[in-house]
C-alpha cells in the first residue's frame, strides 16, 4: 500500500501545471459552494429573524377567534397575568401585550388602511427592535395621545413630526371610533409593507377610546425566548397554560418562514448535488486523460507483475489525493473568507428596495452551518471517489501485450 | 533443463475479418543459462513469439510451458503473478517508471512480490552496482541517459530472480558504445549467475554476441544456430 501511495502521490505531480490547475479548481469551487451557501443562510435567517423581531415574535398567545377574523373583540382578558405566567417560563425573555385594531389613519392630504398596535414601549422594546429603529423623535415616551409611524408612512400622508393624524377604528361594542394622535417619533424597520401599514399608540390610550379604559385586555402576547431552536419544546410546555387561548410558534403564524426555513436544507442539497455533478465530470475527464496518456506505462506495470486490483487502487488513490489536497485549501480559504464577512457583512445597499420589500436588511451576514465543512468534505471525496471509478476501470482494461505498443 | 518448451505454437490476428498468421507451428526448447537471440525481418513473428514466451499474449493453439507450467491455460491475473515471479523484461523504450527513483524502480517488483526490506535493500544494492549505477540510485529516469536507463531495465529485470529474462530489442534506442557496455553486462550476468537471456533484435552486435541464435521467418523457425557456447 505504501508503494501504492508513494506512486499515486508523485504520479499527481508529474504534470504540475494541470494538477494545479484541477487542484484550483476544485478549491474555487468547494470555496464557492460553502461561501454561497453560508450567504444563502445568512440571507434567509435575516429574512426570519426580521420577521420575528419587527413582529411575530418566537411565541404569540392570541384569542382562538382573532386568529381567524382579526376582529378587534376577540381579546384576552387578563392579559398581564398571562404575559406574567409566560414569563416565569426560564426560556422566556421577554413578553410584551398588544392590543391590535384594524382601521384608519387619516391626514389633511389623505387616509390609509392601517394595523394599530396599542404598546407599553418599555415591555415591546423587550420583544420588537421597533424601539432600535426609531430614526426621529423617541418611542412612545408619556404624552397626550402619542403616534409613532414610520416616516415613509409619514410622508405618504403628508405627515411629519408634532403632526396631528387621526385614527378611525372599531370600538369593543363593533362601533366605529376615533381619536386624534400627535406624532412623536419617526421609525424605518427595513421593510416596506410594515412600514406603510403599521402604526403604534399606547395602550391605555387606544383602550380608552375603545371603551375598554382600565380593562386588562390584549388581542395578542408575543413572547421571545432564548433558543429559537427549542420553540417548538417551549411552546407544548407553555400551551396547556393557556386553555383558553391558542399559543403558536413563529412557523405557525407566519409558515412562509418555516418555509424559508426548511429550504434551506433542500437548497443545500440540489447546490451540494449541482457542484458533485460538475465536479464529478471534472476528474473524469483529468483522470481519464491522465490514463490514457500512461497507457504504456500501465502495460509495462500489468507486464512486470503489478495486478489488476493494484492498478486500479493506484488510479483511485491519485483521484483522491487531488480531491483530499484540494479540500483543506478550499476549506482554508472559504473560513479564511467568512471570518471577514461575519464580521463586516455584505453590504446589498444597492438592492435595499427590493430587500426592503421582502423584509430583509441591506447588510447580510453569510452564516455557515457548522456540518458545511463536514458534508462538503464528504461530497468532494465521494465525488472524487466516483469520479476515479471510470478512468481506473479503463485502466484495468488495458492489455499490457497492447498497451505496451501504444506510442 | 528446459525452462522454455514450446510445441505448434500458431498464433492468427483477426480471425474472424482478415486472418493475418503471425506463428506457424513453432516448436522451440530452450535450456537455463541461454544467451539466445531471435531474430528475423520485421513481420517475421519474432514479437509475437516473445509475447507468448512472456505470458503477455495467447497462442491460437498450441502448448507453452516456461519453468513446468503450461502457460496457455492461466487466466489474466495469473498470468500477472506469473510474470512477476518468473518472467523479467527488458523493453526496447526502457519502460521505467518515471516517478521512481533508479533505486526504486529495481525495488519495484520486490516489493510486489512481499520480499522483506532487508533483502531487497540488498539485492537491489548489489544489482546496481553490478550494471555499473551504484552512484545513481536516487537518480529519476529522465535524469539517467539511455543506457544507464537500460541498465536500470536489466537489473530491475533480475530483481525478483525471475526464470529468464525476455528482452525486446534492448539496444535498439542505444548507440553502439553503450550497446556494447549493456550487452557487455548482461553476457557477464549470464556467464556468471546462469541468468537466461532472450532477445529478439535485428542488431548484428547482439546477435554476435549471442550464443544461440533462432531465426524466424513468416511465423515459422527457419534456422536454429544451436549452442556457440
Amino acid at each position: 500500500m505504501g508503494l501504492l501511495i508513494k506512486i499515486a502521490w508523485r504520479n499527481i505531480w508529474r504534470s504540475r501545471t494541470r494538477s494545479l490547475v484541477v487542484l484550483g479548481a476544485i478549491s474555487l469551487g468547494i470555496w464557492a459552494l460553502i461561501f454561497l451557501l453560508s450567504f444563502s443562510r445568512g440571507m434567509v435567517y435575516n429574512l426570519i429573524d426580521n420577521s420575528i423581531r419587527r413582529e411575530i415574535g418566537h411565541l404569540q398567545l392570541e384569542h382562538p377567534d382573532f386568529q381567524k377574523q382579526r376582529d378587534f373583540r376577540f381579546y384576552l382578558e387578563d392579559a398581564d397575568s398571562l404575559g406574567t405566567l409566560m414569563f416565569r417560563d426560564p426560556h422566556v425573555l421577554a413578553v410584551s401585550e398588544r392590543v391590535v385594531a384594524l382601521g384608519m389613519v387619516s391626514s389633511a392630504k389623505g387616509a390609509r388602511g392601517v394595523r394599530i398596535w396599542g404598546i407599553d414601549p418599555d415591555r415591546e422594546s423587550g420583544v420588537s427592535f421597533i424601539a432600535e429603529k426609531v430614526v426621529e423623535g423617541d418611542f412612545l415616551a408619556p404624552a397626550r395621545n402619542p403616534i409613532l409611524m414610520s416616516r415613509r408612512l409619514a410622508d405618504k400622508l403628508g405627515l411629519k413630526m408634532r403632526s396631528k393624524a387621526v385614527l378611525t377604528f372599531q370600538d369593543l361594542e363593533g362601533n366605529i371610533t376615533a381619536g386624534a394622535f400627535r406624532i412623536t417619533g419617526l421609525f424605518d424597520s427595513g421593510t416596506t409593507p410594515f412600514d406603510e401599514g403599521t402604526v403604534m399608540v399606547r395602550r391605555e390610550d387606544i383602550l380608552r377610546l375603545t371603551g375598554g379604559d382600565g380593562q386588562d385586555i390584549a388581542q395578542q402576547i408575543v413572547a421571545i425566548i432564548d433558543d429559537p431552536d427549542s420553540v417548538g419544546v417551549v411552546r407544548d410546555h407553555l400551551a396547556p397554560l393557556f386553555p383558553n387561548a391558542s399559543l403558536k410558534s413563529y412557523a405557525e403564524v407566519a409558515p412562509e418562514v418555516a418555509l424559508y426555513e426548511s429550504q434551506i436544507g433542500l437548497m443545500n442539497m440540489i447546490v451540494i448535488t449541482i457542484f458533485m455533478l460538475a465536479l464529478i465530470f471534472g476528474i473524469i475527464n483529468t483522470m481519464l486523460m491522465a490514463v490514457l496518456e500512461r497507457v504504456r506505462e500501465l502495460g509495462m506495470l500489468m507486464a512486470i507483475g503489478m495486478n489488476r486490483r493494484r492498478v486500479f487502487l493506484m488510479v483511485m488513490l491519485e483521484t483522491l489525493f487531488l480531491g483530499v489536497t484540494a479540500m483543506p485549501v478550499g476549506i482554508g480559504l472559504v473560513i479564511v473568507t467568512l471570518r471577514i464577512f461575519e464580521q463586516t457583512g455584505i453590504d446589498l445597499s444597492i438592492f435595499s428596495e427590493g430587500m426592503r420589500e421582502f423584509g430583509m436588511s441591506e447588510v447580510v451576514y453569510p452564516d455557515p452551518i457548522p456540518s458545511i465543512y463536514i458534508q462538503v468534505a464528504v461530497a468532494v471525496f465521494l465525488t472524487a471517489f466516483l469520479g476515479a471509478i471510470y478512468p481506473a476501470w479503463k485502466a484495468i482494461r488495458l492489455k499490457p501485450v497492447e498497451a505496451l505498443t501504444k506510442i | 533443463m528446459a525452462v522454455i518448451l514450446t510445441r505448434d505454437l500458431y498464433k492468427t490476428y483477426n480471425p474472424d475479418t482478415i486472418p493475418v498468421h503471425a506463428l506457424n507451428g513453432v516448436s522451440l526448447s530452450i535450456e537455463e543459462g541461454e544467451f539466445t537471440a531471435i531474430v528475423g525481418p520485421s513481420g517475421s513473428g519474432k514479437t509475437t513469439l516473445l509475447n507468448i514466451l512472456g505470458g503477455l499474449d495467447s497462442p491460437t493453439s498450441g502448448y507453452v510451458e516456461v519453468g513446468g507450467t503450461d502457460i496457455s491455460q492461466l487466466s489474466e491475473n495469473e498470468l500477472i503473478d506469473f510474470r512477476k515471479n518468473h518472467i523479467g523484461f527488458v523493453f526496447q523504450s526502457y519502460n521505467l517508471i518515471p516517478v521512481l527513483t533508479a533505486y526504486e524502480n529495481v525495488e519495484f517488483v520486490m516489493l510486489l512480490q512481499g520480499r522483506p526490506e532487508k533483502e531487497r535493500k540488498e539485492r537491489t544494492e548489489a544489482l546496481l552496482a553490478a550494471v555499473g549505477l551504484a552512484d545513481h540510485m536516487d537518480r529519476r529516469p529522465s535524469q539517467l541517459s539511455g543506457g544507464q536507463q537500460q541498465r536500470v531495465a536489466v537489473a530491475r529485470a533480475l530483481a525478483p530472480r525471475p526464470s529468464f529474462i525476455l528482452a525486446d530489442e534492448p539496444t535498439a534506442n542505444l548507440d553502439s558504445h553503450t550497446s556494447a557496455n549493456l550487452l557487455d553486462i548482461m553476457g557477464k550476468l549470464n556467464h556468471e549467475e546462469k541468468v537466461t537471456f532472450i532477445f529478439s533484435t535485428h542488431d548484428s552486435r547482439v546477435i554476435e554476441r549471442a550464443h544461440r541464435v533462432v531465426t524466424v521467418e513468416d511465423g515459422v523457425i527457419i534456422s536454429d544456430e544451436g549452442m556457440k557456447r
